[in-house]
């Protein structure tokens, strides 16, 4: 009766929150007609700065200066304008070099910061997949999600990010620079499709260059993020050194290869102006490009890996393996909530200009979705289990950032609640289909948070873009905003529908024939003996708890 | 079986992208690329996992 009660309780939050979203998709009733005003005379048009405006521009005096500045107002004044040429003084062309200057340098430091936050993320992943391990496998967990950092930066610079990004052409909000303008197309039902970039091979050669540099490390720390999502499905069983080829080719190859497509130039994101779906494929922050494509080779690994021993009894029921320390995965929960502040609003690629002030848009859109997606999984495990499980809580809240990613730069707040609410529930869903019915072992539930969720989070822009962003006024060279089924436009529906099927069908093929003929000329996983010892002393060489007594593992086999 | 699964996962890719060469009405587009995205999960999950399941270490 009391869990009759509870999944009422729930159903009848979901209805109310799924109402409220329809009341706000609705196209607003349009305003009675507003009587004509009288004609006003026709406005002056702004008259050009001249030489004349800077005559009554003054500096602070030295005197004053002397004096200190404890409320600010001497610092930062017109004698802080880079002058060209001091026999000439101040002059309009310096105020225009100055103020072009500030706006790409808010852009570059916006841009580095939230990178900075991005690659914390990966402290993140390192204690939530370790701590939903257990003890005996510890160092070799932590290991996998510290050198897939290393691995992946050295796969990107050698080749990974020409391949995305060696074609996409000017940097707007970084300066314009041209030099990444080496897309290699085919022709396709009379279309260009942008298949890879060629510009950008080790930084060489002209992509020696300030803006690039920039981009460069905002988008490694993202891809580093795709690679780290595997290490958790293939946990506790997975050979170290072919994580590390595995891992390098992912970095070089699988990611950029996608990442391309959707934001290099290439196809995907030309479905807008090539076919008319509405902007192209679009993708704000990498629901679909980080999340699915990470979440999709987990899938691939884990059907090829295959579970732990242990995991699975003869007759196929699963049996729950814990983690070691609820502690560390939560704090892990955290962090990477804290990176997402990064990932999400960092993705506007500017703080100044082309409608980047929708930064704090963004931002609270993840945070709310967030906040959902652990109601969400909380309220489901308590009602389905009887108990707020923490694990599931904790992947509920990843659930919701991962799924609001994509949507997060075109979406409201009340769409980014119920993106987030979703997301939480599906993951619990996912979970249990892919342990119980598909019988793949994940032991953090990447392929559910990552995979399932990343899906989630592509198919929502194609729902809930309400049409009120504006970067710059356009998206992927379609004019106008991102707008989704709900507001109008099924055309992007189909656009982003495109999108996942590429990850479904084609990023997983190529994930699991890489990852199927490394398993047959390397070998994906370690011997019985080796799992069964825990993985630590045998691959690693070290125990992440030396001091811990580890019990020997008991197998149910009924 | 693995290997025909995973044309048959690829061959819902080619259906969804066919669309954008052989239908031009946005809802026969949609039409194609779900029914894509059905036959791309039908290869995963009813053709490749099935397949590594055979010998699964559980099953010995």
């Amino acid at each position: 009766m009391r869990k009759l009660h509870r999944s009422s309780l729930l159903l009848v939050t979901a209805g109310i929150l799924l109402w409220t979203s329809l009341t706000w998709a609705q196209p607003a009733a349009p305003a009675p007609a507003a009587p004509a005003p009288a004609a006003a005379p026709a406005a002056a048009a702004p008259a050009p700065i001249t030489v004349d405006d800077l005559k009554g521009v003054t500096a602070p005096t030295a005197e004053k200066r002397a004096a200190g500045d404890p409320d600010g107002a001497l610092t930062g004044t017109v004698a802080d304008v880079v002058v060209a040429d001091t026999k000439a003084g101040l002059t309009i062309a310096d105020l225009a070099n100055q103020a072009g200057q500030n706006r790409v340098a808010i852009n570059f430091v916006w841009t580095l910061v939230c990178g900075f936050l991005v690659m914390f993320m990966q402290a993140g992943f390192a204690l939530v997949e370790t701590g939903l391990c257990r003890a005996k496998n510890a160092n070799h967990t932590m290991m996998m999600n510290f050198m897939v950092y290393g691995v992946g930066l050295a796969a990107y610079w050698l080749i990974g990010f020409a391949i995305q990004m060696g074609g996409v052409g000017a940097l707007g909000t970084l300066g314009g620079t041209p030099v990444l303008n080496g897309e290699y197309s085919i022709t396709l039902f009379d279309k260009a499709f942008g298949l890879w970039g060629q510009q950008g091979i080790m930084l060489g050669g002209t992509t020696y260059d300030v803006a690039v540099m920039v981009m460069f490390l905002f988008q490694m720390v993202f891809m580093d993020t795709t690679l780290t999502i595997v290490t958790g499905t293939a946990a506790e069983r997975w050979r170290f050194s072919t994580f590390l080829v595995s891992s390098f080719f992912m970095g070089a190859l699988t990611y950029p290869m996608f990442a391309n497509w959707a934001w290099g130039g290439g196809w995907l994101a030309l479905l807008g102006g090539n076919f008319g779906l509405g902007h192209g494929y679009a993708d704000f922050a990498g629901s679909g490009v980080v999340h699915s494509v990470g979440g999709i080779t987990a899938l691939a690994l884990g059907i090829i890996v295959g579970p732990r021993i242990g995991k699975y009894n003869r007759d196929g029921s699963p049996n729950p393996i814990l983690g070691h320390d609820i502690v560390i995965v939560l704090t892990g929960c955290f962090i990477l909530a804290f990176g997402w502040f990064g990932f999400n609003p960092g993705s506007t690629l500017a703080a100044s200009g082309n409608g980047a002030l929708r930064i704090g848009s963004v931002a609270v859109n993840t945070m709310l979705a967030g906040m959902t997606g652990a109601f969400g999984a909380m309220f489901y495990m308590w009602g389905r289990y009887g108990k707020p499980d923490a694990s599931m809580t904790g992947n509920g809240l990843l659930a919701g950032l991962v799924a609001i990613t994509a949507p997060s730069g075109f979406v409201n707040p009340m769409s980014s609640v119920i993106i987030g609410l979703v997301a939480g529930l599906l993951v619990c869903l996912s979970v249990e289909f892919v342990d119980r019915v598909m019988r793949v072992d994940d032991p953090v539930g990447a392929i559910s948070v990552h995979g399932a969720n990343g899906i989630w989070g592509v198919i929502a822009v194609g729902l809930f873009a309400d049409g009120k962003s504006n970067y710059g006024g356009s998206w992927n060279g379609v004019a106008g905003s991102v707008t989704g089924l709900f507001y109008g436009d099924t055309g992007q529906l189909v656009a982003q529908l495109i999108g996942v099927s590429t990850l479904v069908g084609l990023v997983f093929v190529w994930s699991f024939g890489l990852n199927w003929i490394l398993d047959m000329t390397m070998g994906q996983r370690v011997s019985a003996e080796v799992e069964l010892e825990g993985l630590d002393i045998p691959e690693m060489g070290a125990l992440g708890y030396p001091e811990f007594e580890l019990k020997p593992q008991s197998i149910n086999t009924h | 079986m693995a290997i025909i699964g995973l044309l048959v996962t690829l061959l819902g890719f080619i259906i969804s992208v066919a669309s954008l060469g052989m239908a031009s009405s946005v809802d026969a587009r949609l039409g194609m690329t779900l029914l894509g995205l059905a036959v791309s999960l039908g290869g995963i999950i009813g053709m490749i996992n099935p397949a590594f399941q055979k010998n699964a270490i559980w099953k010995k």
